[in-house]
């Protein structure tokens, strides 16, 4: 652009008045889209609820075989096929989401507290980027490490004939499994949460962790009772983008998981462990290659709908938990 | 300004490269191809071929996507052809022609710890439907310990294609573990000395291919129509094929020089 004389008041007025247009109508568009989204979702995913009723989240028959049904299903409208019981796939989403956050939430606060606190300078100056780097590594290379590495270490050394031979007519133990999958996802989803508790402890002031040292508790404590408490709202947010980005990974899970549709059961001791299971979201990349199957679309839809309203609800159990932790100050954002 | 010259020359070459493309594009015809993974190897070798052969007639553009993609594709006009490893199905859309172009070999593998020497309808169908869960009652085989299988989700051409030749109305065990293409099995048997799958012949390498009913599972034995496990590869389109989509297909499965592609790891029609 020329550059210009220094500009009036009037003028810096008119562009002010334009950004505030243009950004303005960038943001309604977005939520436009977002609506547009989620109707379109629901619009296709609504044959499958309403063919299914409560039921389409109960347990009943193999899910896999119900699937294959809707594949095949022929080729009149009136005879599609919808039946499905889709709980073996929203228990397993839900188990290896809530042990991977669980698991990330530890390590990363513990993680954190050794990076703001405890760690020696040039310790802090290599973590910080590495961790900011991990952070950004796509998910299917977590999946191949996951499938080429730690599945077949699993199945060839870790479980042992004489468990798979125990449940070997329910279920294959072959290393593909929930244990398998909640590691590789908690190191997905570890690196984003220590990055954000860090900022967030980093960002308590000075003099309150001091004040807490001066009455004589030492550095872990005061770091613990006062930094952390503070920090509260942030571990939270960070909690919830680490919740998120677990319920969407599909790649990887599909790939170490075992892929089959089934409810893993903790009464089984040890073996509960070893037990594969399939995600919500690796259903959906699964199925899509028979998206054009109209029905089995439909169900695919449904999956999706489920995962949307999982993160509506996540996002507003968010905004809640960080509201009461209002008096713990450090504004919330 | 001293920027403004460097930029009204990019300008000038990218209006004249917008004329420009339009008029070699109209001289050229597009063949879009989408759908089947199995099929999507043998069209990328065959096109590289066609290009060299008619001296860059036409341009092609091959996506992939699985069997029911391309069906769904060519049938919206979305791609002139749409590959598929399956044969019609009633639910299809109406007015495709469904133009076969190769055979394809399903190939039973193990690991190659195991080299199992060969297996019947029966027992593919013990091992996959689930009744046989141990390696020790499988005759002729060296492995011991539980059968771990490893299956196609039911979406898959390949799925499709074995459950017909192999296990008809038998059902899959349902705790085998489904991968999502032919090279995650084939890794999966690889690294699994347990390991039981089926593939494409193309994807066997690294891996002991069981012979089928005392057949094995070879190009020579499928071409002959001996091995029991085959299936067919279509090119779909919309209509009988038109133009330059016409003359490929012809070209695939009339010349020799496209069988002998074919034949390198698939099964020509010829």
């Amino acid at each position: 652009m020329a550059a210009r004389g220094p500009q009036t008041a009037q003028q810096r007025d008119r562009t002010d008045q334009r950004a505030e247009f243009l950004l303005g109508a960038l943001a309604s568009a977005v939520l436009v889209l977002i609506a547009f989204m989620i109707a379109f979702v629901f619009a296709k995913a609504w044959p499958s609820f309403a063919h299914n009723g409560l039921d389409w989240f109960g347990a009943g028959g193999n899910v896999d075989e119900q699937l294959t049904g809707i594949f095949n299903s022929p080729a009149d409208p009136s005879d599609y096929v919808y039946t499905l019981h889709a709980w073996p796939l929203i228990y397993g989403t839900a188990l290896i989401t809530g042990a991977a956050v669980l698991l990330g939430t530890l390590v990363s606060l513990l993680s954190a507290m050794f990076i703001v606190e405890f760690a020696p300078g040039w310790i802090r100056a290599i973590l910080q980027p590495v961790v900011r780097l991990l952070a950004a590594v796509p998910s299917v290379i977590y999946g191949l490490i996951g499938i080429i590495v730690l599945v077949p270490f699993f199945g060839n050394h870790v479980i042992g004939p004489a468990r798979k031979e125990s449940v070997q007519y329910v279920i294959q133990l072959d290393g593909s499994s929930i244990l398998v999958g909640t590691l590789v996802l908690t190191v997905m989803i570890t690196p984003i949460m220590i990055a954000i508790t860090v900022d967030a402890l980093r960002s308590v002031p000075r003099n309150w962790t001091e004040g807490a040292a001066a009455l004589g508790v030492n550095r872990f404590r005061a770091l613990r009772t006062v930094g952390l408490r503070a920090a509260r709202p942030a571990i939270v947010a960070a909690a919830i983008l680490a919740t998120a980005r677990a319920l969407g990974e599909a790649i990887m899970l599909s790939m170490v998981t075992g892929s089959v549709a089934f409810a893993p059961n903790p009464l089984d001791g040890v073996t509960f462990f070893f037990e594969p299971t399939r995600t919500l979201a690796a259903q959906i990349v699964e199925g899509a290659e028979g998206l054009s199957v109209k029905p089995f679309g439909q169900t695919m839809y449904a999956f999706a709908a489920l995962l949307l309203i999982s993160s509506a609800f996540l996002s507003f159990g968010g905004w809640l938990a960080r509201r009461s932790m209002r008096k713990y100050t450090l504004a919330p954002r | 300004m001293t920027w403004n010259r460097p930029l009204a020359v990019v300008a000038a070459v990218a209006a004249s490269a917008a004329l420009a493309v339009p008029a070699a594009a109209t001289a050229k015809p597009t063949i879009t191809m989408s759908g089947s993974t199995s099929v999507a190897p043998l069209a990328a070798l065959l096109a590289k071929k066609y290009i060299s052969v008619c001296k860059g007639c036409v341009s092609f553009k091959l996506l992939q996507g699985g069997s029911d993609v391309g069906i769904s594709d060519v049938a919206s006009g979305r791609v002139t052809i749409g590959n598929a490893s399956r044969d019609p199905k009633p639910s299809d859309p109406g007015g495709l022609v469904f133009n076969k172009i190769a055979h394809d070999a399903v190939c039973i593998v193990t690991n190659k710890s195991n080299p199992l020497p060969g297996i019947d309808e029966a027992g593919v169908q013990a091992i996959f439907g689930g009744s046989v869960r141990s390696w020790s009652s499988v005759p002729g085989s060296s492995a011991s310990g539980t059968i771990d299988t490893f299956t196609r989700s039911p979406a898959s051409g390949t799925q499709d294609a074995f459950q017909k030749i192999f296990l008809g109305s038998t059902k899959v065990f349902s705790g085998s573990s489904q991968k999502a293409s032919n090279g995650l099995v084939q890794q999966s048997v690889k690294a699994d000395p347990n390991g039981i799958g089926y593939v494409s012949l193309s994807f066997s390498d690294g891996l002991h291919t069981v012979p089928y009913k005392g057949v094995a599972c070879t190009e020579r034995n499928a071409k002959s129509g001996q091995y029991g496990g085959q299936r067919n590869l279509y090119m779909v389109t919309r209509g009988p094929a038109k133009g330059a989509a016409r003359a490929w297909i012809k070209w695939i499965t009339k010349r020799s020089a496209a069988a002998a592609i074919v034949n390198t790891e698939w099964v020509s029609l010829q």
